[in-house]
């Protein structure tokens, strides 16, 4: 366990009589691909101003790679990345304009840049749009702009605000793709979003609502604790029905309904699992999984959230 | 404080304005048609004004009179039959002055004995028209009583004490150099402020703002990055707007012209800072733009850019001097018109530096305040 | 929706009532907007009251604490009484003294006085032989005051009697004892007193109103157009032409409303009410209305962002201003400015309400700027339907 290179306490923030963030606690390590998850209105957007820097909290400290950034919030400049939701690129100049000015405000020039710049255009596949007006560029590579702006600079903390909403589905995939590189290569990557699914290419997933924090965990936990687990429709061939059913419950998978299909449950997928679901795809049968659904992981926070509140 | 980073936002805002071309043509149009439209407004001349004329006696004098009126070029005359029809041209606006003659009129001139009273002649003016009837009446008032000067001989004529006019800077009293002086004024004033406001919300909206925040880059640095090309836009605009008066209606500064440049330029940062407060407060452009224009209206109005301050109450007039605008435009009036130099706008030149710092101090501060 | 509803025709047979009702339903929303959009409520009510207290109370063009020098040189009862009279006419400081020509020259050449009256030393001798002469230097660096400065000392001086009788000041109808060739009896009809409010209050609904039609519409409809909630509109089975209609027709009836702010403002705070026929007065407002609004639509159309439409319609609304005639005359602009300023709405409306406001006229007075406003009007609609029609498409 290395030390937190982000960490909140007791974060919040009130506009007035309304507390839009409540008491807020995070600590993640180098290297985490974090997922902060929240509904609209639920605290998330103020909560990552704040962290970078462009909202004072009303109460709480905040430290990234160990800096007080309430202290000194012009320290972590350089460390940090930011991808906002709407992709700040300046209109009327071509995106290699672009990365020459925000290179330029922090110190990278000439040859430097011209390396640096080499190596993330070529990952961001952004070659061919280099001498594009950015008004021209479509929303994909817009967005993959956005994050090799906001990596450019080489920052230990990249913090990434929506970043794929307006992006079509398999646009997406690849998108996230380049995000998981950025961890691989130890940046700690915060990203807000409110596409469920995509929780499940993060290292942790938090959730906000209502200004709590309401759960702070890995997806895998997330689903063992809060959901019915994974569902298997396996369908044997008839004369191996019995056994594939022996051998699936005897590895633990509940059995929902019986029949020439059967409907099964089980929490997790652990290694025992895979084996009795080898076998049985060994013995004929077809085999159908599907993970739970985080959206009714999610209902099922909000609910209780929303009892604790009331109880509290 | 950067010196590079500095030169990277001034390179990109520069960059970024230049290939816009509508920025361009608003940059250079606007205060070229400002300066040529306002010019002309101010006149004290009167020209082709339909002047009725009722005349009850029909006699040589009277039409004499009136030919002499035309002659000038100043007025139109239009005879009409009645006093009822005279009356309802006035109301309909076909003329804007009106001359009476009596029926005894000739008599009453020429054949007038000693202590008897001379012809009484009614000059009507529409008095809806303000400016036009004081100036009509300058006119008409002048040539009527020299016509009659003609008439009945000099000696006749005579009465009062005469008066020798001389007007020091400006012989016509042409009214051009005195608009184009204000229209710097009214140029840098409300245009400045506006575009400011409006770049600045855009860039807001844009999102860019933000980012720009989280770089290295102070917000002295942002602030100036985004305010020194306004202002050196602008100050080719002074230049510019200076040629085109000097060229096009032959209007140069009477003082030092590099002294005036200097001085609109400094003015212009303090109209920029002005853009930036009122941008600061609002979310859209709309907004912004709605806001400026609102508090510029009388801004423009009580700087004395049109109407003389001295003409207003004196609590108003104190109000005036609260405006950076008023002291810039006396600055510009005295520089194009009287030829002053530094040392004669001291006091002037003070208060504009004070303004400057209150407001590029406070929207420094409101930049730099984190919500 | 199907497509005939897309079409807006409605049931067989019933074109005509459901394009009313969805232009009135449009309308209806637009004003419900209206009601919560704070910048719109401001134009609408504090600026009338704010341009009411400004030329009401602040403007014009008579002068007023007019600082005049004086060098009397005659030092006798008569030039006394000359500078007595000067500043009877109440639109002079107290005159200041100077011992010396050079330092009342200064005064003028340093902007702190705006007439210099030099008195000669015979003046009271030559007063009396009736060939009396003084001499005025004015700074003409503030031509139409100086002007207007002028033509006061002009007049003083040819009414005043060395022998004392009759100090007759401003009043036109005194008696006045025979000099000159005429006995010139002036009036100003309309506004005995020429003051400047009337003239500007006269105009002030014209202001006003081109301040609203113009920047409030364009700057919205781009604004709409930015947000996208336009292209929303434009989904509902509606017909362009009907959603530009039904979105400018509340816009009618607040500009009705600000008149009325305008002229019961004028009336309550100044006594300036209008002289003619209200009636002529509401009816000449509508073409002028709608002719403003078409060029508010017109620039939305033109524009392509909101800072573009904000710069197109600040930058109408100024020349409208200057070469319209509602602050400054316009017959008195050079041939080709007089011209250009015929094709602005406000130039015939602020002719119309002169003449109705000002010198009492009616209906059969501003015929002609009726139609004029209802021609450009017209020609407006034409270059909407030019320019709109493929953008809509």
């Amino acid at each position: 366990m290395s030390e937190p290179i982000l960490r909140a306490e007791g974060l919040t923030r009130r506009f007035g009589d309304f507390t839009a963030v409540d008491r807020l606690d995070l600590a993640i390590e180098p290297g985490t691909l974090f997922a902060f998850l929240g509904g609209n209105g639920s605290g998330k957007s103020t909560t990552i101003r704040m962290l970078i820097g462009l909202l004072t909290p009303t109460e709480g400290r905040i430290e990234l790679d160990g800096i007080d950034v309430l202290r000194e919030p012009r320290r972590v400049r350089d460390r940090i990345g930011y991808m906002g939701q709407k992709v700040s690129l300046y209109q009327g100049l071509t995106l290699r304009e672009n990365v020459e000015f925000y290179a330029g405000l922090y110190g990278l020039e000439g040859g430097r840049l011209a390396e640096r710049w080499g190596e993330v255009r070529e990952r961001m596949a952004l070659a061919e749009a280099e001498n594009e007006r950015v008004e021209d560029l479509p929303a994909g590579i817009r967005q993959r702009s956005g994050l090799a702006l906001a990596t450019l600079h080489g920052p230990r903390l990249l913090f990434l605000d929506e970043p794929t909403a307006g992006v079509d589905v398999d646009s997406r995939g690849l998108f996230w793709e380049r995000i998981q590189e950025e961890a691989e290569r130890g940046v700690t990557v915060f990203v807000t979003t409110h596409f469920l699914e995509e929780t499940d290419y993060c290292d942790r997933v938090a959730f906000i609502d209502a200004g709590r924090l309401v759960v702070d965990t890995t997806p895998e936990e997330l689903r063992a604790r809060y959901s019915e687990g994974y569902r298997i429709a396996a369908t044997p061939p008839p004369e191996r029905a019995a056994a594939t059913l022996a051998a699936l419950e005897r590895a633990g998978f509940a059995v929902v309904e019986r029949g020439p299909a059967l409907a099964l449950r089980r929490a997790t997928l652990d290694h025992a699992a895979l084996a009795a679901l080898a076998e049985a795809a060994a013995m004929g049968a077809e085999l159908h999984v599907e993970p739970a659904s985080m959206n009714g992981i999610f209902t099922r926070l909000i609910l209780e959230n929303a009892s604790a509140r009331e109880a509290a | 404080m950067s010196a590079r980073r500095l030169l990277t936002l001034l390179r990109r805002e520069v960059r970024a304005t230049l290939r816009d071309p509508f920025t361009v043509a608003v940059l250079i149009l606007v205060p070229l048609v400002a300066l040529l439209s306002f010019s002309f407004v101010l006149s004290t001349e009167v020209e082709d004004l339909s002047l009725g004329v009722l005349d009850a006696s029909g006699s040589y004098e009277s039409r004499r009179i009136v030919a002499e009126l035309e002659a000038d070029g100043s007025f139109v005359p239009r005879p009409y039959a009645t006093r009822a029809e005279l009356e309802a041209a006035l109301v309909s606006g076909e003329i804007s002055a009106a001359i009476v003659f009596p029926p005894d009129f000739q008599r009453a001139l020429l054949a007038r004995a000693p202590g008897q009273p001379p012809p009484e002649v009614q000059l009507l003016y529409d008095g809806a028209e303000t400016v036009l009837a004081g100036n009509a009446e300058g006119f008409l008032q002048g040539l009527i009583n020299a016509a009659g000067a003609e008439l009945v001989g000099p000696e006749a004529a005579r009465g009062g004490v005469v008066v020798e006019m001389r007007a020091l800077f400006n012989e016509t009293l042409d009214g051009t150099p005195f608009m184009v002086a204000g229209t710097f004024g009214f140029v840098l004033s409300f245009l400045t402020t506006l575009i400011t406001a409006v770049a600045i919300v855009n860039e807001k909206i844009g999102g860019t703002f933000d980012q720009l925040q989280l770089t290295p880059a102070t917000n002295l640095e942002i602030f100036l990055g985004k305010l020194l090309p306004l202002g050196g836009m602008f100050a080719f605009d002074v230049v510019l707007m200076m040629f085109a008066s000097g060229f096009v209606l032959g209007v140069w500064p009477r003082g030092n012209a590099l002294f005036f440049v200097a001085v609109s330029s400094f003015y212009v940062m303090t109209s920029l800072a002005l853009g930036l407060f009122f941008s600061a407060t609002s979310a859209t452009a709309a907004e912004a733009v709605q806001k400026t224009v609102f508090a510029s209206i009388p801004l423009v109005q009580l700087s004395g850019f049109a109407f003389p301050i001295r003409n207003m109450p004196m609590a108003i007039q104190w109000l005036t001097e609260v405006l950076p605008a008023t002291h810039y435009i006396r600055i510009s009036r005295a520089i194009y018109l009287r030829g002053a130099g530094p040392l004669d706008l001291l006091p002037e030149l003070g208060a504009l530096t004070v303004f400057a710092v209150l407001l590029v101090g406070g929207s420094l501060r409101s930049l730099a305040r984190r919500p | 929706m199907s497509a005939a509803r897309q079409s807006g025709a409605g049931r067989a047979g019933d074109p005509r009532p459901r394009r009313i009702s969805n232009v009135l339903a449009l309308a209806w929303r637009e004003a419900g907007l209206m009601r919560h959009d704070p910048t719109f409520l401001a134009v609408v009510f504090a600026q009338p009251i704010m341009m009411l207290l400004l030329l009401g109370f602040a403007l014009s063009n008579e002068p007023a604490n007019v600082p005049l020098a004086v060098l009397d040189r005659s030092a006798t009862a008569a030039s006394r009484r000359l500078v007595e009279e000067v500043v009877a006419t109440g639109y002079f400081l107290p005159p200041r003294p100077v011992s010396g020509y050079a330092e009342g020259r200064k005064l003028l050449e340093g902007g702190d006085a705006v007439a210099f009256l030099v008195i000669p030393d015979d003046f009271a001798r030559d007063a009396l032989g009736g060939a009396a002469r003084v001499q005025v230097l004015l700074d003409g660096a503030d031509p139409l005051s100086a002007a207007r400065v002028g033509g006061i000392l002009r007049s003083v001086a040819a009414q005043f009697d060395p022998s004392g009788r009759a100090v007759a000041a401003r009043r036109e109808d005194a008696p006045r004892p025979a000099r000159g060739a005429f006995d010139l009896r002036k009036r100003f009809w309309f506004n005995p007193t020429l003051a400047d409010r009337d003239f500007f209050l006269a105009g002030i609904a014209g202001m006003l109103l081109t301040n609203l039609c113009l920047s409030v519409t364009a700057l919205g409809l781009v604004a709409e157009r930015e947000n996208g909630t336009f292209e929303q509109t434009l989904s509902l089975p509606t017909r362009p032409l009907e959603i530009v209609i039904g979105k400018i027709l509340p816009y009618i009836g607040v500009s009705y409303l600000v008149l009325g702010i305008a002229t019961f403002g004028s009336g309550l705070l100044f006594g300036i009410w209008p002289a003619g026929s209200w009636l002529a007065l509401l009816v000449l407002t509508l073409p002028f209305v709608c002719a403003s609004l078409a060029i508010g639509v017109l620039v939305s159309a033109l524009a392509r962002t909101s800072a573009q439409a904000v710069f197109i319609t600040v930058f109408f609304i100024l020349p409208s201003m200057i070469l319209s005639g509602v602050l400054l005359p316009y017959q008195l602009m050079p041939d080709g400015a007089r011209e250009v300023g015929a094709i602005l709405p406000l130039r015939w409306y602020q002719i119309g309400l002169r003449r109705i406001v000002s010198r009492g006229g009616g209906l059969e007075e501003v015929w002609l700027p009726f139609l004029a406003l209802c021609a450009i009007f017209a020609a407006l609609l034409l270059l909407i339907r030019w320019r709109l029609k493929p953008r809509l498409a």
